[in-house]
């Protein structure tokens, strides 16, 4: 017993050191299980340059898209083609097949306008069966150039090439306007019974219950910023390197606005060109940039994996301010 | 996908995950047959648990009526179909005591069935709707005249129905763990309770729709699902009154009717919970065909269509009913030990007592002995001390009717 143990202690590091070899060796060949490979033309972005105007513009007292669609009237367009998501488990998508781009920037702050076709609004996610609209633009974080020899995932980056993402979500927005700024269960279901409100005087009878809510809802004692109220914004401020890596931001940065029309959505996000968070993509007036973007169909039931992407990174040149 | 070892099927099965056992996993047994449906385990859980706003549909903990009833509506039958299991072929032949000790397990589980689908995902699954979690009980206990096909179509059963407790399985191959994205969803080493990180869910209810028995539970308010968390302070011996001990979860310990026994499944062939489920095989695992290896295992009822039990338990069914007619000297010892302490029983002892019943039942011999059977804690100290024969108290005369 006493032999085989130490015949073990001396084969086990040369033993181990195999064993973590081949499987390196097939970690390289094979991607993740649930992972498809991808090819090198996603790995070179497309050839279409976004120019992100620069407009000089008052700043409106209301940010909504209403107000701020003027500065967009001289911005070209760029029409992004989308795609199911098919790469990783689940895979999904595949509703939404394309959406117009427009930027601009003021020299202080940057706004995208996105703007698709989607037959249904879909802004609550309170009962199980309910998917929320939501889009998403991803810069790769840093100062890199992305040609097909020098490879940075397009979807959602990989280990050490992490990607800063702005993802909007047409339930936030809806979330904004309600007191407290979370639309409660009471929104999907008016005439449900609630044990804590039902009672005129509950506040007083039931204060340690009351007081209990937070520490009983999972979601906000962890600091989940989903389960937030009063967060202030429609856009979350998230970083990923990879599939199934995505991770709220601790700094949130980026705002947004929305409309919703005739079946097409129109999506503002906006946030200062340069911020602090060393997390956050730095835009700079006068140089360039990649996204890439990524839309959700509530109404499809689309979330996390499921989704409709554009497969290829979008250059973007950021123009100089009237100063520079 | 990789393959693992799954014992409920006797073989080797897709997973997304390396097989990784915990180093004891967290484990029950519930007696079917002693169920009265008085839903205190149901109330336990509620009351500790899922009191709050958001978590008015959840029921971690509930028991159900088999077989119309369903929380949420119908979810067996449902999942059943996804797998197309109508047949639930078992190969019973050849029986290995450790590797398949029902026997091997010839369908799809929810794992296969996707990738023979080709669905691209992990697991076939589906998402109760909102309205499917509302009524737990609702079109259960109502007469037959005023049955309608709303909650239920199955062929009327009228001469049956049994109880099912369920709660979270914890299972060893999770469902839920292998259809998050993100992998929110863990699974402890230090004793298989399944959890999923508050932080990280982003409300996706791939859990939801991939956990065969429906347990991971979406909450509105918070915007992320939430799950049975094993009362891991108690089974961590958080709670004062255990003095440190691993204590048994609520809903165990508030069983009025005693059907539970809540422990570890380990190597040890002393634990009265590894004892009843590996080596007697009196307890068996729920919808073993889901491929998940889940760890709450249930002594059939005895009345039930012995088809209907193999289909919910697998072809374990017979033999543990037989077991369960005529108790061994040693399985009924055993079974003495449910609901006899809140703290967890890690080995057990019998010292042999004299015979002091007698009887045929079904064609075959029984005797009870009144042996004492004694519980040890994880620290080898004693817990509990019972005897089959319960003690009887005479009360003194003088005391009739005074209070």
């Amino acid at each position: 017993m006493n032999k085989g143990f130490s015949l073990f202690k001396v084969f086990s590091i040369p033993l181990l050191g195999a064993v973590f070899l081949s499987a390196t060796l097939f970690a390289a060949e094979e991607p993740a299980p649930g992972v498809k490979g991808m090819n090198d033309e996603e790995f070179t972005p497309t050839k279409e340059v976004l120019e992100v105007k620069y407009v000089q513009m008052d700043k409106p007292y209301h940010m909504d898209v209403e107000s701020l669609k003027g500065a967009f009237n001289d911005a070209k367009p760029v029409n992004i083609t989308l795609q199911k998501q098919d790469k990783a488990f689940p895979n999904g998508g595949g509703s939404v097949t394309s959406a117009e781009v427009k930027a601009v920037h003021d020299g202080i702050t940057v706004y995208f306008q996105i703007t698709w076709k989607d037959p249904t609004r879909n802004a609550r996610t309170i009962a199980v069966q309910e998917f929320r609209d939501a889009v998403a633009l991803m810069f790769p974080l840093g100062a890199v150039e992305i040609t097909s020899a020098e490879h940075f995932s397009p979807r959602m980056g990989d280990r050490e090439k992490p990607t800063n993402l702005w993802h909007w979500k047409a339930d936030w927005e809806a979330d904004l306007l309600v007191k407290g700024e979370l639309e409660d269960v009471e929104a999907q279901y008016p005439n449900m019974h609630d044990d804590f409100n039902f009672n005129p005087y509950s506040a007083y009878y039931h204060r340690e219950l009351i007081t209990s809510v937070e520490v009983l809802s999972g979601g906000r004692a962890a600091n989940n910023l989903l389960s937030q109220p009063g967060r202030g914004r429609t856009v979350e401020d998230l970083n990923a390197e990879g599939f199934g890596t995505l991770t709220t931001q601790d700094h949130q940065d980026v705002n947004g606005c929305s409309h919703y029309e005739d079946g097409v959505w129109t999506v503002i996000m906006y946030r200062s060109l340069i911020t602090q968070d060393p997390h956050d993509v730095q835009l700079v007036p006068g140089g360039n940039a990649f996204f890439n973007m990524a839309i959700w169909n509530g109404g499809e039931q689309d979330r996390n994996g499921q989704k409709n992407i554009s497969t290829q990174w979008h250059p973007a040149t950021l123009e100089k301010v009237a100063w520079q | 996908m990789t393959l693992v070892h799954n014992w409920h099927l006797g073989r080797r099965m897709e997973y997304p995950y390396f097989e990784s056992r915990p180093k004891r996993q967290f484990a029950a047994i519930f007696n079917i047959n002693r169920c009265i449906a008085c839903q205190t385990c149901t109330m336990a859980c509620k009351s500790a648990w899922t009191y709050n706003k958001g978590q008015e549909h959840m029921w971690w903990n509930n028991v159900e009526t088999k077989p119309y009833g369903g929380y949420p509506q119908s979810w067996d039958v449902k999942t059943l179909k996804l797998i197309d299991n109508g047949e639930n072929t078992w190969y019973t032949d050849e029986k290995d005591e450790k590797l398949s000790p029902y026997g091997v397990y010839e369908g799809d589980t929810i794992f296969e069935a996707a990738s023979k689908k080709n669905l691209n995902q992990w697991a076939v699954g589906y998402i109760p709707e909102d309205k499917e979690w509302r009524s737990p009980n609702i079109g259960e206990d109502v007469a037959k005249s005023n049955k309608s096909d709303e909650y239920s179509s199955l062929p009327e059963h009228s001469r049956w129905f049994f109880y099912i407790q369920r709660l979270c399985n914890h299972c060893t191959y999770p469902g839920c763990l292998a259809a998050c994205p993100r992998k929110a969803i863990y699974k402890r080493k230090e004793d298989g309770i399944v959890l999923i990180d508050q932080k990280r869910c982003r409300g996706y209810r791939k859990c939801v729709e991939q956990c065969p028995y429906k347990k991971p539970m979406y909450r509105g308010l918070t915007r992320v699902s939430e799950k049975c968390i094993a009362c891991y302070p108690r089974v961590e011996g958080k709670d004062p009154l255990t003095k440190g001990r691993p204590m048994e979860t609520r809903c165990m310990s508030a069983c009025v009717g005693q059907i539970r026994l809540q422990g570890f499944l380990d190597d040890n062939p002393k634990n009265p919970v590894t004892w009843l489920i590996k080596h007697d095989k009196l307890a068996l695992p729920l919808y073993p065909q889901f491929g998940t290896e889940p760890n709450i295992y249930y002594i059939p009822p005895r009345w039930a269509p012995r088809s209907y039990l193999r289909q919910m338990f697998g072809p374990g069914v017979d033999e543990a009913i037989d077991k369960f007619m005529v108790p061994s000297r040693e399985r009924l010892a055993v079974m003495s030990l449910f609901r006899m302490a809140q703290a967890i029983i890690f080995e057990y002892k019998i010292e042999e007592g004299p015979k002091v019943f007698e009887t045929t039942i079904h064609g075959k011999k029984f005797e009870m002995y009144n042996d004492t059977v004694i519980g040890f804690g994880e620290d080898g100290q004693e817990i509990v001390r019972t005897t089959i024969e319960e003690p009887i108290h005479i009360r003194d005369p003088k005391h009739y009717n005074s209070i």
